[in-house]
């Protein structure tokens, strides 16, 4: 209350002072990644953004540091103790006990306990230097390379660097404000191997269980720095990454080396998944577009459907049943292999984001208003 | 003038020589003093009429409260955030999405965009261009209005609004979750933009009523239609106001028919009457030239006033009769009457004036609005009941009739009385304690329910089954909304109320607060700034966080509501929807915020309590429940203070003052069955019941020590008393009963609650001093002592 009169007669010069007061210094409340995730049982009924199986049990994140995890198909949820508050994005449970959590403020978080209890392993601060780190490298060799390069082949090589240096500058400036981006998705291969994918491009690999992260950016064909929504293993053994502007990246030696494939749609992608047949590529976004290719993503036709809305995520039950799932409450469901769908809207239209099938008939769905299970179209038990 | 005989007895507080003072100066100048109650009668009645309802709500809270204190100093930081009203057109049969239905709407909106007092640029509904889908296509953004384009109302077209009023998100905003009605918003100017003047609330709600209810629900029998707003609360309860002539009408008839019951003389009625209606116009007038305005609470004093008006009045009717049957003419009948009375009245009168005063110890102001109004009452009533009433009444005269009823002291009469004088006969009176002690167990044990604040839905001051109250449920029920908001304000330096440490802080409170009991949800810039980043990263849930980026922040607001950020950006609130408004929730959800602002008030973000109504209600409530114990103190102190000084003797002082603590448990216990609770309404009938009710024990026992000095044993002496006083107190009961019981039918429910509390308080307080008080007597009083005290004084 003092301050505030003070403020009203010194005018200008206050503003001088509030700004000095506002820095780091003066956080009353700990930072989203020191504050751990208030224990509720409010969790299954709030923003959940992606689901995934771990053996016999479920686990959901979503907003807060919500991580909640089910032993009886959805029935029962109990929380995880995790030590962040930021919205998560993204789960993967490569074995039974051991799995990765992805969110905001570039988190990574880690559990060797089915999903009990976390730790973190990365923030968007560490991650942000890598990426520099990676970036500086680079940007050092394309400069050696200019340098020997011939005189034809400069120019490109100088317009390549002027991305390199521009992204650097952004990577830089985000930093000086804090962990900013987000990661978006995550993929594990076994207890060793994983990707994490994020915003403005963000992908970083590890070897070791994520004990050591490098950046991996530079593999891919992404100059502009387009966000990187999605990163799955499909049948077949092949590693796609789809995102912003229509982009698909496709690995085929496990992830050292990625080729972006041609894409015949140019909206967001948001996921992307296997069918259950070998090389076949199912990837969907924006407005309802579904895009299947049963070649490792050379070719590519569109699936029809009315739904007209966007696709957020994908899964494919024991009997070959394919489920989209996205906003507007929006529940597609292909039986015939993705060559069409049939389109179901949720009664209240709140989005879906993640969806695992739990029998023949039921599937469990997460999103914006917490996890539901339903039948096979979406609709509430 | 011999009037040696009634100087023994009748004069016992006083006991004067000769004629007093004041009595010579009064009757040796009829004329001119009546010529001058004729000029002030006609100045303030001139004044009375004038006098305007006020509803104000300042007047309604407690003003020195911190909470308050914070909401009247950023008042204008928040502009009119809850000045709005809402009208709900629900269709009965089928849904929203039919062409008749459609047109009737487009009709309302048309008719509200030129109400008086609405905000057009905010207006919305269905209908208006500011209310549109939104879709996130490849290029950005692709909208337009939620009517289509060429839309003619046929099957086509109502298929492609459905379609857009499903991706406009205004399902349970603006769109009832079941699709059978939609709501138009009007947000409302405090003051016109263009006269400068402000509001008028009664007339907004009239055309309301007029030119949009009765009009369209007339117009289409298929729409149904409800309203609920600050505005139109505020209209209900200007007419709730008005309909209180009616009750003074009744009470004046059912009084004056009382009073011809008990006094059987045309004068004696009528005069008594006229004087109180003077003493009311007086008073409204004073009020008014005292710069007061009619208020929901104040409007309920002059029946006080008319009630206690009467009450003394009868008294100088009926010791008059008495005169005038031992032979004396109207003037000395008259005169006597004055002598025998201005005493003991003026100190019965000021004894209540000092209990309504207690209530000035309450900080909200019209309790103490209510207390000026009430004592300044009965300043009056001393004057026109006890001056002008003997006055006229020296010209008149009671008729014969009405002097025959006084002579008639038949057996009959005196049965009953004494039957009742065993009241304090030594064998019923253990019972009547027994009795007295089982009521106060009971009243004790179902007193522990009783409650502070409203504990019904929806807006407390209008009834539940009010048109206002269902049309709320209505809403509540329809709608993703709820009637009860606290608002927490946010104050940060200038221009930094959208950092992202704010807005991380609001957060973490709304967070704390979701997961508090009793809150149903809350909003703020936060949640503003989430939703908006989701929808500018092409609608994806995965992006719904606060930015660190305060660019993206900035970016993100920039289309925030107004009301959620000041001119200056200094200021910016956290709203908490509640699930009611009892206390406990309140309580709960004040002490979290409390905690919160104790832990992360700072200088970037400094957290204050309180506004919304919740706000509002929660530091009343303290407010009430912290004054409460004091009142009921000072009340009891004042007439034990009185009592002792009239009596001096703690014994009689227990006498008279213990019936009035059992009518108060017990009105406490009848409170907590009802479901009415402790608020600023019933808050005053405890002092009210109490400073009134104390009457009846002063006039009894003051007759019954009388009777005893003369050596009277207890039972002889309380049969006297009965004969002589106990026909005065009870029709002093029933009068006053008379005089509130018709509140109850008031559609302002704390009126209704005000009656009912008082109709007990009154009655009961009579009932207790009748019954009581000679059972106490029996065990307290020593009358042989007494008398010996009595003579060793002389």
């Amino acid at each position: 209350m003092a301050t505030r009169v003070t403020c009203k007669a010194l005018g200008a010069a206050c503003f001088g002072l509030s700004m000095a007061l506002s820095a780091p210094a003066a956080f009353a409340l700990a930072d989203v990644i020191e504050t751990p995730a208030r224990e509720t049982s409010l969790a299954p009924s709030q923003l959940l953004t992606d689901a995934a199986t771990a053996g016999d049990r479920i686990i959901a994140v979503g907003e807060r540091g919500h991580i909640i995890v089910s032993d009886d198909e959805g029935a029962n949820w109990s929380q995880g103790q995790v030590p962040v508050s930021v919205t998560l994005t993204g789960v993967d449970f490569p074995t039974a006990n051991e799995g990765w959590v992805v969110g905001h403020s570039g988190v990574v978080l880690h559990s060797d306990d089915r999903g009990d209890t976390w730790s973190v392993q990365l923030t968007g601060i560490g991650a942000a230097k890598l990426a520099i780190e990676g970036k500086e490298a680079r940007a050092e060799a394309l400069e050696a390379r200019i340098a020997e390069a011939p005189e034809e082949e400069k120019g490109d090589l100088e317009w390549a660097l002027d991305d390199l240096l521009f992204s650097l500058d952004n990577l830089r400036a985000d930093l000086d404000i804090g962990p900013v981006n987000p990661l978006l998705d995550v993929w594990f291969e076994n207890d060793q191997h994983g990707f994490v994918v994020g915003a403005y491009g963000m992908i970083l690999r590890t070897r070791d269980g994520g004990e050591t992260w490098q950046d991996w950016s530079g593999q891919l064909e992404n100059p502009t720095g387009f966000h990187l929504n999605a990163i799955t293993r499909i049948t077949g053994g092949a590693l796609v990454i789809v995102g912003e502007a229509g982009q698909i990246h496709v690995s085929v030696d496990n992830g050292e080396t990625w080729e972006l494939r041609t894409s015949p749609y140019e909206g967001s992608l948001f996921g992307v998944i296997s069918t259950g047949q070998v090389n076949e590529i199912l990837a969907f976004g924006l407005r309802g577009n579904i895009l299947l290719s049963t070649d490792l993503g050379k070719s590519w036709k569109f699936v029809p459907n009315d739904a007209k809305a966007t696709l957020n995520d994908g899964a494919v039950a024991e009997d070959g049943r394919i489920t989209l799932v996205g906003n507007g409450g929006a529940v597609l469901v292909s039986g015939n292999g993705a060559e069409s769908f049939r389109e179901h809207f949720r009664s209240e239209r709140a989005g879906v984001m993640s969806v695992v099938p739990v029998s023949d008939t039921d599937i469990l769905i997460v999103g914006e208003d917490g996890v539901h299970r339903t039948d096979a179209r979406g609709r509430d038990l | 003038m011999s009037n040696r005989m009634h100087d023994k007895g009748e004069h016992y507080l006083t006991t004067p020589k000769a004629e007093p003072f004041l009595e010579r100066l009064i009757f040796n100048n009829r004329a001119i003093i009546l010529f001058g109650f004729l000029i002030l009668t006609l100045f303030l009645g001139y004044n009375a009429v004038k006098i305007k309802p006020d509803a104000s709500f300042e007047r309604m809270i407690p003003l020195e409260h911190p909470y308050i204190v914070n909401m009247l100093e950023h008042r204008d930081d928040l502009g009119n955030l809850g000045n709005f009203v809402r009208v709900a057109v629900a269709a009965k049969d089928g849904d929203i999405f039919d062409p008749q239905y459609m047109d009737t709407l487009k009709q309302i909106t048309d008719e509200m965009f030129y109400l008086d007092g609405v905000d057009r640029s905010g207006l919305k509904s269905l209908w208006t261009p500011n209310v549109r889908w939104v879709e996130v296509t490849e290029q950005g953004f692709q909208g337009g209005e939620v009517i289509p384009d060429g839309y003619d109302g046929s099957p086509a077209s109502l298929e492609n609004l459905r379609q857009n009023v499903l991706r406009s998100n205004q399902v349970g905003r603006l769109v009832a979750d079941n699709f059978k009605s939609t709501i138009v918003y009007a947000p409302l100017y405090e003051t016109n933009p263009e006269t400068g003047e402000p509001l008028d609330y009664a007339a907004f709600s009239r055309q309301l009523e007029e030119k949009i209810r009765a009009k369209y629900e007339g117009q289409n029998p298929n729409v149904e239609i409800h309203i609920v707003g600050f505005a139109k609360k505020v209209g209900d309860l200007i007419e709730g106001i008005g309909s209180i002539a009616w009750f003074a009408g009744i009470t004046i008839v059912l009084t004056t028919l009382l009073l011809y019951g008990y006094s059987r003389c045309i004068a004696g009625t009528l005069v008594p009457v006229f004087s109180s209606i003077v003493a009311v116009f007086w008073q409204l007038g004073a009020l008014r030239l005292l710069g007061y305005g009619l208020d929901p609470y104040s409007v309920l004093v002059p029946f006080l006033v008319f009630a206690i008006g009467i009450s003394h009045g009868v008294q100088v009717v009926n010791a008059m009769a008495l005169e005038a049957a031992k032979g004396f003419d109207p003037i000395t009948a008259a005169r006597l009457a004055f002598r025998a009375l201005y005493i003991p009245g003026m100190l019965a009168l000021i004894s209540d004036a000092f209990g309504f005063l207690t209530l000035l110890f309450i900080q909200i102001d019209v309790i103490k609005d209510l207390a000026v109004a009430a004592g300044l009452g009965v300043a009056i009533v001393i004057v026109t009941n006890l001056v002008l009433h003997p006055l006229i009444m020296s010209y008149i005269g009671i008729t014969k009739g009405g002097v025959r009823h006084v002579q008639n002291h038949g057996e009959k009469q005196d049965r009953k009385w004494r039957i009742m004088s065993y009241f304090s006969h030594p064998g019923v009176a253990p019972i009547s304690l027994l009795i007295a002690l089982l009521g106060l167990g009971l009243g004790l044990y179902y007193k522990q329910d009783l409650k502070v604040g409203d504990l019904d839905q929806g807006a407390p001051e209008l009834r539940p089954d009010s048109v206002y109250n269902k049309d709320n449920a209505f809403i509540i029920d329809n709608y993703s909304t709820s009637a009860d908001i606290l608002v927490v304000m946010v104050e940060t330096p200038v221009e930094q109320c959208t950092q992202y440490n704010v807005l991380r802080a609001m957060d973490s409170l709304q967070w704390e607060l979701q997961n508090t009991p009793g809150v149903q949800s809350t909003a703020s810039l936060a949640d503003v700034s989430k939703t908006v980043t989701k929808a500018l990263n092409e609608g994806n849930w995965k992006w719904y966080e606060i930015s660190r980026n305060q660019t993206i922040i900035n970016a993100s607001i920039r289309e925030a509501p107004p009301g959620l950020i000041n001119t200056d950006c200094s200021l910016t609130p956290v709203l908490v929807f509640l699930e009611d408004h009892k206390a406990e929730t309140l309580q709960t959800v004040v002490a979290e915020v409390e905690d919160f602002a104790a832990q992360n008030s700072n200088e970037e973000h400094n957290f204050l309590l309180a506004t919304g109504n919740a706000g509002v209600e929660a530091a009343t409530n303290e407010v009430i429940s912290s004054a409460k114990n004091m009142m009921l103190l000072f009340v009891y102190g004042v007439v034990s203070v009185l009592c002792f000084v009239t009596f001096r003797s703690i014994r009689a002082v227990l006498c008279i003052v213990v019936p009035l603590g059992l009518t108060s448990i017990l009105c406490e216990a009848i409170m907590a069955v009802s479901g009415i609770g402790i608020k600023v309404a019933t808050l005053p009938v405890i002092a009210l019941g109490v400073g009134i009710g104390v009457d009846y024990g002063i006039y009894i026992y003051s007759k019954l020590e009388k009777f005893l000095l003369e050596g009277k044993t207890l039972q002889e002496a309380y049969f006297e008393t009965l004969r002589s006083t106990g026909k005065a107190v009870i029709f002093t009961g029933v009068t006053l009963g008379l005089g509130v019981v018709t509140w109850i039918f008031s559609p302002i429910k704390f009126q209704a609650d005000m009656g009912f509390l008082l109709f007990f308080m009154f009655l009961w307080n009579m009932v207790g001093a009748i019954w009581l008080l000679p059972a106490l007597a029996r065990f307290l009083l020593r009358p042989e002592r007494m008398v010996a005290k009595a003579r060793s004084a002389k």
